[in-house]
């Protein structure tokens, strides 16, 4: 009896513990749209890297992600990413995809230094990085005559507004899906194969645990008789 | 001669010179542990795991981290792209290192329990205690080496703390520094602490408390002393021997802890903004806090008493005080053994006052933490003193109330009724 | 793992199970050891670093060195007048390969000019001896040596990396993996373009 007792007491601790834990796991202060990207959706992010170089490079850099990482994980043969992509400074297929612009230039022209792009994602999260881009609106107050949503006063020109008029809302959308998945790629590239490859290690732990469990049970089946 | 035979050979040579056949029967074979271990007694080989993770990922991770103000963010993200599975390492260490305070902080509680802490483990409780808080200075100094931004800021809060200590603490802060900002001096000491020094104590440490532990024996969930009743061969009657049967079962935890784990690290590696928080995407920028800057998960239960003080009184700083409270709450844990004053030692035996405050001890811990982590506005400021109080009351008031329950009979075997 | 099991225990299931389990811990720490041994090749950084180089050789005069570094390493470039050729030809006999026997260069260089293009040789410049870089001779017709002298041990090598005979270097020049993109360029570092 007694021990049932102390049972729920500490049921009843972890309970409460958890409580507040899951706040945690919901608080979200802005409202985000959902992106609902496919990391492992390759047509996809072919789009998005397309849409990326034709809309983004000329101001931000992607320091970190090298053309040649970008070829091999989304089979864009090298020759085409040679001659579609491969652009601003960059000469070889192992090269980080540069911007166009000098920071300078652009903290000169922008009031800010246009920041590299490949973490943005991490940083901010691709909710956030999908709202960003679908929430510029027309604002004749604005220097740039675009306002944002997401962040009051920005300082990016809208530069997908001829993009964004030339087509359909439902058709942007998507292609701003594609971009904020390529974005979430390029944050982190090794996360498709990440995410495939888990399956197999922890199905491996799995028969190890069957097995484990058994040869504990007939080492402890004499203790218990 | 069989190959059998050479070994046996090969083994009595070692023996002769080395007391390896002793050693294996005192702490393995020979070493008698109670039979009715349950779920908490787990996680103290899951905390060696852990370690051995930690060391192990931490040396590969020493040969390609560069420690300098230039060059460490970008080593990261070296080792996160160009080297061969870079990732993998990378996310088994950073993913170690909060599985390391879970398992710990469990242990902890089950210290708290069963009363592992009360005579004659006093010593072993001390070494653990001592092994805590290395490991999160350990933790500390592991979380400022990315240099991101949140690196960098917490980096700076913590030894803006130091600074506060009266009369020596800006001399201090500059010194511990290396330099008047945060930077490549200070990146380059504490990747040698990180990676050396406090590795080496940690290892003493956690070879004291195992050895400790041997000496006395296990305590169990019972708190029953198993020695007590022994039979012909001076064996506990209770007991049985940790190789082959704790040795054997204890894989089953290991392995489902190892599923947990490798989860993490493939498919929730950020631990959803806990583990990697994610304004430590961003270098560190010496012009920009992050908007929200609180520590990683397992310090916020210490970050929340240091922020609960915002009066200056008794002519000190508010500063100073959440200081004085934050080190006076790791202090007080050296002192458990000699707070408790009760005949018995597990909570199965205690009184419901003892039941009760370490309820409220751990509900006000865990609260705590989740205020750590959100904003210093996100609750009403006397939520967090008041969280403080039951914190300290667990301890403080703990000779009183364990002093004058009433406690139960513990019987004299592990299996029999009580009373 | 134990031996023991006299106990009345089925110790044949015991064995079993004992068996299969180290195996899959065996397999297991084969498998966590993977990522480990795998950090040590070189990064792709390093990989980009060692890529394969481009060499205008329009720019190179005819007769003199050229140096380029190609992972680390010195890589000898002399685009050889006619003259140096015959040269070749005169020195045969005081070498001690003089047919390129030994595995010293790819398939397409083992011929008697050891190159891909006749009058250009493209060697990397280091001796098989212990490692210095040869200094290069080769200036006006009388000298009774054109090659190359290497200051360490005085090892000397021909106008085609050939070694000579009674020095301390035992093989000729190692001829690196190259092609030609177009006439006037040379890649070095791979054997032919790439397809992927």
């Amino acid at each position: 009896m007694d021990r049932e007792i102390f049972v729920k007491l500490w049921l009843a601790t972890a309970a409460i513990s958890l409580f507040p834990l899951c706040s945690i796991a919901s608080s979200n202060s802005q409202e985000l749209l959902q992106s609902n990207i496919d990391i492992h959706n390759k047509a996809s992010l072919r789009r998005g890297a397309r849409l990326y170089m034709n809309h983004c490079a000329a101001c931000h850099s992607a320091k970190f992600m090298r053309y040649e990482r970008l070829s091999k994980d989304l089979e864009i043969p090298p020759e085409i990413v040679m001659s579609d992509l491969v652009r601003f400074g960059a000469t070889r297929l192992s090269d980080a995809i540069p911007a166009a612009i000098d920071p300078k230039v652009g903290e000169k022209a922008f009031g800010i230094a246009p920041p590299d792009l490949t973490l943005e994602a991490k940083y901010r999260g691709t909710d956030w990085v999908y709202s960003y881009l679908l929430g510029f609106y027309k604002d004749s107050n604005a220097p740039t005559g675009y306002n944002n949503h997401l962040m009051a006063n920005v300082a990016m020109p809208w530069v997908l507004a001829s993009l964004q008029e030339a087509t359909s809302e439902a058709e942007f959308k998507d292609q701003m899906r594609d971009l904020t998945n390529f974005m979430a790629y390029m944050s982190e590239p090794i996360r498709p194969f990440r995410e495939n490859f888990g399956k197999y290690v922890l199905g491996f732990l799995m028969v190890l645990l069957v097995s484990v469990r058994l040869l504990k049970n007939e080492y402890w089946r004499s203790l218990n008789e | 001669m069989s190959l059998r035979e050479a070994a046996s050979n090969l083994v009595g040579w070692v023996d002769y010179r080395l007391p390896i056949v002793k050693t294996w029967k005192t702490h393995m074979s020979e070493y008698y542990a109670p039979k009715n271990f349950n779920f908490w007694y787990f996680f103290g080989v899951l905390a060696l795991v852990v370690f051995a993770n930690q060391v192990l990922s931490g040396i590969w991770l020493t040969m390609f981290y560069v420690p300098t103000a230039e060059e460490a963010f970008k080593s990261i993200e070296y080792i996160m792209r160009d080297v061969s599975s870079g990732w993998a390492i990378r996310y088994m260490h950073e993913v170690g290192a909060s599985f390391f305070f879970i398992v710990i902080y469990l242990h902890i509680f089950r210290g708290l329990l069963y009363g592992s802490y009360q005579r004659p483990r006093e010593l072993i409780w001390i070494f653990g205690m001592f092994i805590y808080c290395l490991m999160m200075v350990e933790g500390f100094l592991g979380y400022v080496l990315p240099y991101g931004n949140m690196s960098y800021w917490g980096a700076k809060v913590i030894l803006n703390l130091v600074g506060a200590i009266p009369i020596i603490g800006e001399g201090l802060q500059i010194w511990v520094q290396g330099d008047f900002v945060v930077g490549s001096a200070t990146l380059g000491r504490f990747f040698a602490l990180h990676v050396a020094l406090v590795p080496l104590i940690l290892i003493v440490g956690i070879f004291l408390h195992i050895v400790a532990l041997h000496q006395v024996g296990s305590n169990n969930p019972e708190g029953i002393d198993i020695k007590a009743h022994v039979d012909a061969d001076g064996n506990p009657l209770d007991g049985i021997p940790f190789h082959p049967y704790y040795t054997i079962s204890d894989l089953t935890p290991v392995v489902i802890f190892l599923i947990l784990f490798f989860a993490c690290v493939f498919y929730f590696p950020g631990g959803g903004g806990y583990f990697i928080e994610p304004p430590n995407y961003l270098p560190a920028d010496k012009l920009s806090t992050p908007e929200h800057i609180a520590p990683v998960w397992y310090f916020t239960p210490f970050y929340a008493m240091l922020r609960s003080v915002t009066i200056d009184s008794f002519g000190l700083d508010a500063k100073v005080w959440g200081l004085i409270i934050v080190s006076g709450a790791m202090l007080v844990l050296f002192f458990l053994p000699w707070l408790d004053r009760s005949a018995v030692l597990s909570m199965r035996y205690k009184g419901w006052p003892s039941k009760i405050m370490l309820m409220l001890f751990a509900v006000s811990f865990v609260f705590l933490g989740v205020l750590g982590a959100k904003p210093a506005d996100w609750a009403p400021a006397w939520v967090a003193p008041a969280l403080t109080t039951i914190y300290f009351a667990y301890f403080l008031a703990m000779p009183v109330y364990t002093k004058l329950e009433k406690t139960k009979p513990v019987p004299g075997r592990i299996g029999a009724k009580s009373g | 793992m134990s031996k023991s099991g006299g106990d009345g225990t089925n110790s044949g299931r015991r064995m079993f199970l004992s068996g299969t389990t180290s195996t899959l811990f065996a397999m297991g720490a084969m498998g966590l050891a993977t990522p480990y041994v795998q950090s040590w090749n070189p990064s792709t950084r390093a990989r980009a670093a060692g890529a394969p180089i481009e060499i205008d050789l329009s720019k190179i005069p005819e007769g003199s060195l050229h140096v380029e570094e190609w992972r680390g390493k010195p890589i000898y470039i002399v685009k050889r007048t006619k003259t140096m050729l015959e040269s070749l030809e005169k020195a045969a006999d005081k070498l001690r390969d003089p047919d390129s026997e030994d595995e010293q260069q790819p398939h397409y260089a083992k011929n008697k000019n050891r190159s891909r293009i006749p009058a250009i040789l493209v060697v990397e410049g280091i001796c098989t001896h212990l490692g210095c870089t040869p200094k290069y001779r080769a200036g006006q017709a009388d000298d009774e040596f054109w090659g190359f002298f290497c200051p360490c041990h005085g090892s000397r090598f021909d106008l085609a990396g050939r070694v000579y005979k009674g020095v301390p270097a035992p093989t000729n020049l190692k001829v690196p993996p190259h092609y030609y993109a177009d006439e006037g360029t040379l890649i070095v570092g791979n054997e032919e373009r790439e397809t992927t």
